[in-house]
């Protein structure tokens, strides 16, 4: 309910500085956003990718997601994976925050391996915003 | 099992997700997230994905009733939404800065559904700020699309009984525009 | 000064200064369509027995009226109406906004002329809505709603109307003498008849309206 964290300069500053250290971690990494639960852009790494059209569907896949787990009843979504012959996007919510994050990988990553810096990434931006 | 899906559509705070929780039977399917646009609408909540609502008729029928989210940085979701749907009420909030323009460029996006079905408006949240009158609607929709006659109503989406009054005017619309030939597509 | 109506509309004498005491509310009907029609600043008052007279002011489309138009009195018994000429400068007859005139039209154009048609409307015409009346803010009946969407859609006859509807026709003139009378039909001799192409669509049984409206209550 505060204003929408896309508009602290702090904030996106922060969150850019994050992603671009994610990426130095695995070259797998071909694009990653954080973006608000309304789905508003926060920081992105650069990239064909439409910043803008990609938080909108990434926020409305989180919320699709947490739709479907309250409707079959088994709590809160965690993570959500979309694979693809070319890669796949692996998406979860900032632990606390009104913040998801979207990474897009390429098949030299394991899912596993993924998903583990996703996590990691996820809550170390929960704790820049403590 | 028959299906009849009408779609919700309207700027942010016009009243969709109300207008579905006021009409489904099952619980409604929300996709609400917080919302850091308290200045466009003052609520705690936004639609980012979609409403999903129903009404049974017996056993092998219902209406399946979806929300837009009204942003337009969600049009991919309204691209997705429209495409099954046969029927459109249209909800545009009195208080809105230029509302007769959110009407306008919203029947401009979702034109398909009155050229396969009907469409319906409902103005909402009169009672918080007059707004312009029906009048005024009608002449403009009458300026922009002269072939069309659109019903357009004051409602306001809480109250369930008049929603219902929208829904059937819809369904009746529809249904008569079926009889007399004057739907130019198919729904997919 | 009270007016007396004619003298103001030109029509044929119908109200006169002596106002016969009338049942019910065609004389009041013809009264407000002639001054809608003209189009002049006008204000008009009607007597009523046993209700506090009803006011309206034309120039604001609005009236003000003690009743509730949910307990609008169908047999009124009318002992006098005086119209008044205003200006537009002029101030409002009651304190505004009032109630919206359509609300009144609409009532008084169901209930009056006897389900006959409206003096003035000419016969064997076809009419079409213009636009819609604002369906929540008035009483209505779900086969009321069903001839709307077929006058929103085509050109029918009364008769027509009737038929298709499954109405009668005194019920189908009710509605067009009110839409008339609240100025959102257009009227023409000259459009044909409507083709029907999907004729079991509005068939009462086998209509989603009619399934739909059973399933709500209505
Ligand atoms: N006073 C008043 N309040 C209304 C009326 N219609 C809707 N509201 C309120 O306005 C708000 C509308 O919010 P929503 O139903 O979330 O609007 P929405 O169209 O789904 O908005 P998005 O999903 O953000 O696009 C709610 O708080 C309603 O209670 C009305 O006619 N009068
Ligand atoms: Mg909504």
């Amino acid at each position: 309910m505060s204003p929408g964290l896309h508009t602290k300069p702090a904030v996106v500053k922060a969150a850019s500085a994050l992603l671009t250290e994610m990426q130095g971690v695995s070259s797998s990494l071909t694009y990653a956003a954080l973006l608000t639960d309304d789905g508003f852009d926060v920081a992105r790494l650069p990239g064909e990718t439409d910043g803008a059209r990609f938080a909108g569907m990434a926020s409305s896949m989180q919320a699709l997601g947490d739709a479907v787990t309250h409707e079959l009843k088994i709590g809160n979504s965690e993570y959500i994976i979309i694979a693809s012959g070319k890669g796949y996007v692996v998406q979860l919510r900032v632990p606390g925050k009104e913040l998801v994050l979207s990474a897009l990988w390429d098949n030299d990553a394991t899912v596993g391996n993924a998903l583990a810096i996703s996590r990691s990434y996820a809550q170390k931006m929960a704790d820049l915003l403590k | 099992m028959a299906e009849h899906v009408i779609l919700f559509t309207g700027p942010m705070g016009a009243g969709k997700t109300t207008a579905i929780e006021s009409l489904s039977e099952i619980e409604v399917v929300r996709t609400e997230a917080n919302n850091s646009e308290r200045h466009i609408a003052d609520k705690p909540t936004t639609t980012v994905a979609l409403d999903y609502g129903e009404i049974l008729i017996g056993a092998e029928e219902k209406v399946r009733l979806y929300g837009i989210p009204g942003q337009k940085r969600f049009d991919f979701m309204w691209a997705i939404l429209k495409k099954r749907a046969k029927g459109m009420i249209l909800l545009v909030n009195s208080d809105a800065p230029d509302p007769i323009e959110e009407m306008l460029s919203f029947i401009e996006e979702f034109r398909e559904l009155y050229d396969r079905g009907g469409v319906v408006i409902g103005v909402s949240r009169a009672d918080v700020v007059a707004g312009p009158t029906l009048g005024d609607y009608s002449d403009a929709l009458e300026r922009t699309n002269p072939d069309m006659v659109i019903p357009v109503f004051t409602v306001d989406p809480r109250n369930r009984d008049q929603m219902e009054n929208v829904l059937l005017a819809l369904i009746a619309n529809i249904e008569m525009r079926a009889m007399f030939g004057m739907m130019t597509t198919e729904a997919v | 000064m009270a007016v007396e109506v004619n003298q103001v509309a030109g029509e044929p004498a119908s109200v006169s200064m002596g106002f016969p005491v009338t049942v019910g509310w065609t004389h009041a009907a013809m009264a407000v369509y002639s001054v809608l029609r003209l189009n002049t600043p006008v204000n008009l008052k009607m007597h009523i027995e046993m209700h506090s007279p009803l006011l309206i002011d034309f120039r604001h489309h609005a009236f003000s009226w003690s009743t509730p138009l949910e307990i609008f009195p169908v047999d009124a018994v009318h002992t006098g109406l005086e119209t008044e000429p205003t200006s537009d400068a002029a101030p409002p007859l009651f304190e505004l906004p009032g109630q919206d005139l359509d609300g009144l039209l609409w009532e008084m154009g169901i209930n009056s002329f006897g389900g006959a048609p409206a003096y003035w409307l000419p016969p064997d015409e076809r009419y079409r809505l213009t636009r819609w009346p604002n369906l929540t803010q008035h009483r209505h009946t779900m086969q009321q709603m069903q001839m709307m969407a077929v006058l929103g859609n085509t050109f029918v006859s009364t008769s027509e109307l009737a038929k298709l509807t499954g109405a009668d026709e005194s019920d189908a003139q009710r509605l067009i003498n009110a839409l008339s009378l609240m100025r959102i039909l257009t009227r023409t001799s000259a459009a044909p008849a409507a083709v029907v192409v999907a004729p079991t669509a509005a068939t009462k049984r086998q209509s989603l309206f009619g399934r739909l409206r059973k399933r709500l209550g209505r």
